[in-house]
């Protein structure tokens, strides 16, 4: 495996959510707006890539036996770092994300790529790895959130992008939105993979 | 025996250095987080009650509120600011609300809320906190408990709890100052 295939595979053929399916819960959750998953897919590849980066620095220092419990500690210490800095110089992202950076913890992506990548790879590699899952993260929080914006409120990035008489369909920005949404996506990718 | 006390060693260790790392970045971040919450509260404050100096008093309920005094002349109240509370439909909702000196609502700011996404967080919108303004004590309702407060279609609820958080402190500030 190469840098550049390690980095490209997270955005389509690895993607994190569609392919892989994992981290829905805060996709599902943060996905109101386009915004919110910009902010949430930024901060969490962020955490990815620092947790990556020490993960496998430590690789050969972690008794197996503990590995997990080391690995939660290494994500838990990014996530509040995220929230303690996020909050004292992006306070307006903040406001918006602070439910759900807490979450960033139990978000299985980040100890889904500690576990299985991280700790068998070097640190340039662990590096790639991060990049291209965070960014295939956050590109498919981009593509749930677009939906989901445009079809329940109408606008797109905060823009108005539909006519005034277009009355939002407000299920699309509630929980069972995320549900459809992912869905209908989910299925789509499946039927654009096989045809090829 | 002595393999798993060496495992929990190793863990104390990560432990040990993880939480030094972050007390060190929470002695830079909190003082900076604090500053900008007060900076918020005072600039939220100006916009409710233009051109008055503010004074903190604490009520004997042990809530605190803000005493508006005009600055050409600091015997005059122009009225009083304080933050009203209550659960909403998920979570506290926060409200700033500025009264005059007979405690009719000069203006109402929500400032911290977490309400579902499209109906009850319709609350931060202008258009709904506007309608507060001028109402004093027995409209501050929502329409369907006899108020004058128009509820935002789908979240009633938050509505109510808006109106009524503010009605209750408006009460607790009266109480206070009633007692002088």
């Amino acid at each position: 495996m190469t840098f550049s295939k390690e980095l490209t595979k997270g955005f389509i053929k690895d993607n994190p959510i569609f392919i892989l399916v994992l981290g829905l819960c805060p996709t599902l959750a943060v996905t109101t707006s386009v915004v919110n998953g910009l902010g949430m897919g930024f901060a969490a590849t962020f955490v990815l890539l620092c947790s990556n980066i020490i993960v496998s620095m430590i690789k050969g220092i972690t008794p197996s036996k503990i590995r997990i419990p080391v690995y939660i500690v290494v994500i838990a210490s990014f996530v509040t770092i995220v929230d303690m800095v996020m909050g004292a110089y992006l306070p307006g992202l903040h406001k918006s994300l602070g439910l759900f950076i807490p979450l960033i913890v139990v978000n299985c992506i980040i100890l889904g790529r500690a576990e299985a990548f991280a700790s068998k790879n070097n640190v340039l590699m662990s590096i790639a790895d991060a990049i291209g899952m965070g960014l295939g993260f956050t590109l498919s929080l981009v593509v749930i959130a677009t939906v989901r914006e445009i079809l329940g409120a109408g606008t797109w990035l905060g823009f108005r992008v539909t006519p005034l008489t277009y009355d939002p369909m407000l299920i699309a920005i509630l929980a069972p939105g995320a549900f459809i949404t992912l869905g209908f996506l989910m299925a789509l990718i499946n039927m654009v993979k096989e045809k090829k | 025996m002595k393999y798993y006390l060496k495992l929990g060693f190793i863990l104390l260790v990560f432990c040990v250095v993880a939480s030094g790392i972050l007390a060190y970045l929470n002695t830079l971040t909190a003082p900076v987080i604090a500053a900008r919450k007060a900076k918020e509260a005072v600039e939220t404050r100006a916009a409710l009650i233009p051109e008055a100096e503010f004074a903190e008093r604490t009520a004997g309920t042990g809530e605190t509120y803000f005493v508006a005094r005009s600055v050409s002349d600091s015997t005059e109240v122009l009225g009083y600011t304080f933050v009203a509370a209550q659960n909403g439909y998920s979570g506290v909702v926060q409200t700033m609300v500025g009264v005059d000196r007979e405690f009719k609502v000069l203006g109402i700011k929500v400032i911290n809320q977490s309400e579902t996404p499209g109906l009850g967080a319709n609350c931060t919108q202008p258009s709904f906190m506007e309608q507060f303004k001028g109402l004093s004590l027995p409209d501050l309702k929502v329409d369907k408990d006899g108020g004058k407060v128009k509820s935002l279609s789908g979240a009633t609820i938050t509505s109510r709890t808006i109106a009524n958080s503010i009605a209750e402190s408006i009460k607790a500030v009266q109480a206070d100052l009633g007692g002088e």
